[in-house]
């Protein structure tokens, strides 16, 4: 049996005719299930144990990365699987997972291929795709396991932390950010300059894989998950393990 | 053996140049090391070590090829190969190594499986052999 959750902003008029369309798609599909609309006001938590306890076992999010990441931190305390049907303009995760946008994820969801997947988590707070350090002029401190310390030379042009791979590094080939081996990936990028930067590329990136580290600075640093929650420095960052079940696209980058 | 036009799939870590590492770094993978690495080196795959690299460390690995400055010992399983521009101040310890023209190494060297052998004792037979061939040549 499947659940439905509507992100709040497909309140709005200019989804009507789109959310429509998915109803009909999944009607078809034979896959329809009971829908909860989200507002601020309610509390997802709350709604989805109700929900669970009532014998759900696929939860279906509708809307965009913001709206999973939210999802991502109460699924992860249920045995349930999560699927996706990305609605409006900021769905990177869904390109990552092959999972085209509208009513054609819902064949993706009636295909259902269910991979399960790690997941970072960050003090408390799980994340499905990764974390950004925010202010890349601050001198910053990596201690994995207290068994070594990455020292960033130089200011970087970019610090993140990722478990899917990363959408606009067009350059980064090899079996990096593979959420399924059990390693978070950490990606440090000087400041392109001159020839570099010309041709967008980045050279002498780093890529560390690791299972926990420690991010320290002198100066607290504002560090971003993607759900757009900001933490401060120190913060604790580690993998956890085939995390969550999610429904993916063949067209998956991973 | 990881060489400089291997497709980049089976790299697993890459320390650029703009890195730092300080410590005991041990990788499950292929490892790439372009910038500083201090303390322990330690991969059960491939290690290549860049030409601006400076390693401070031990080094153990399956194979190794490097291009840069290390001050350290060397472990390395199957093949180590070091490149025009490698300099070495430590001992090395492989199976096989390749050694480019101008590459530097201020070390102890241990390359090969081999054991020396030990002296053969003759056997009586050949003795009673040897006695009887002498005893016709007399003749």
């Amino acid at each position: 049996m499947y659940l439905y959750l509507y992100d709040h902003f497909l309140n709005n008029k200019k989804f009507n005719s789109t959310v429509a369309k998915i109803e009909t798609r999944l009607t078809d599909l034979g896959i329809g299930g009971k829908i909860i609309r989200l507002s601020p006001l309610r509390d997802i938590n709350e709604s989805l144990a109700d929900e669970i306890r009532n014998g759900i076992k696929t939860v279906v999010v509708v809307g965009d990365d913001k709206t999973l990441n939210q999802m991502v931190n109460v699924a992860a305390k249920y045995d349930i699987t999560i699927g996706l049907i990305p609605v409006g303009p900021e769905n990177t995760i869904a390109q990552i997972l092959g999972i085209p946008q509208n009513e054609a994820a819902c064949d993706i969801l009636a295909a259902r291929i269910v991979e399960k997947i790690d997941l970072g988590k960050i003090n408390t707070t799980y994340f499905l795709s990764g974390i950004e350090i925010a202010d890349n002029q601050v001198t910053i401190e990596i201690d994995c396991e207290n068994k070594y310390k990455i020292l960033p030379q130089r200011a970087a042009g970019r610090l993140a932390i990722y478990n899917l791979r990363p959408i606009m590094s067009t350059n980064l080939n090899g079996n990096y950010f593979d959420p399924k081996d059990g390693f978070l990936e950490v990606l440090i990028q000087p400041i392109a300059t001159g020839f570099a930067k010309f041709l967008k590329k980045s050279f002498g990136q780093s890529i560390i894989p690791f299972k926990k580290l420690l991010i320290k600075s002198q100066k607290s640093v504002s560090v971003i998950t993607d759900g757009k929650r900001v933490l401060k420095t120190p913060v604790k960052i580690e993998v956890v393990p085939k995390k969550l079940k999610l429904i993916v696209g063949k067209g998956r980058r991973f | 053996m990881l060489k400089k036009d291997d497709r980049a799939d089976d790299i697993e870590t890459i320390i650029g140049a703009s890195v730092q590492v300080e410590g005991d770094f041990s990788a499950v993978g292929d490892v790439i090391i372009e910038g500083m690495v201090s303390g322990k080196i330690k991969t059960e795959k491939n290690l290549r070590i860049g030409e601006r690299a400076k390693i401070f460390a031990s080094v153990s690995a399956a194979n190794a090829l490097i291009a840069g400055e290390v001050q350290g010992n060397l472990k390395i399983k199957d093949h180590l190969e070091l490149m025009s521009t490698a300099k070495i101040f430590g001992d090395i310890k492989s199976k096989v190594l390749t050694m480019a023209t101008g590459a530097s190494l201020h070390g102890r060297c241990q390359i090969g499986e081999e054991k020396p052998s030990k002296p053969e004792k003759t056997d009586n037979r050949e003795k009673d052999n040897a006695t009887d061939l002498d005893s016709e040549n007399i003749k």
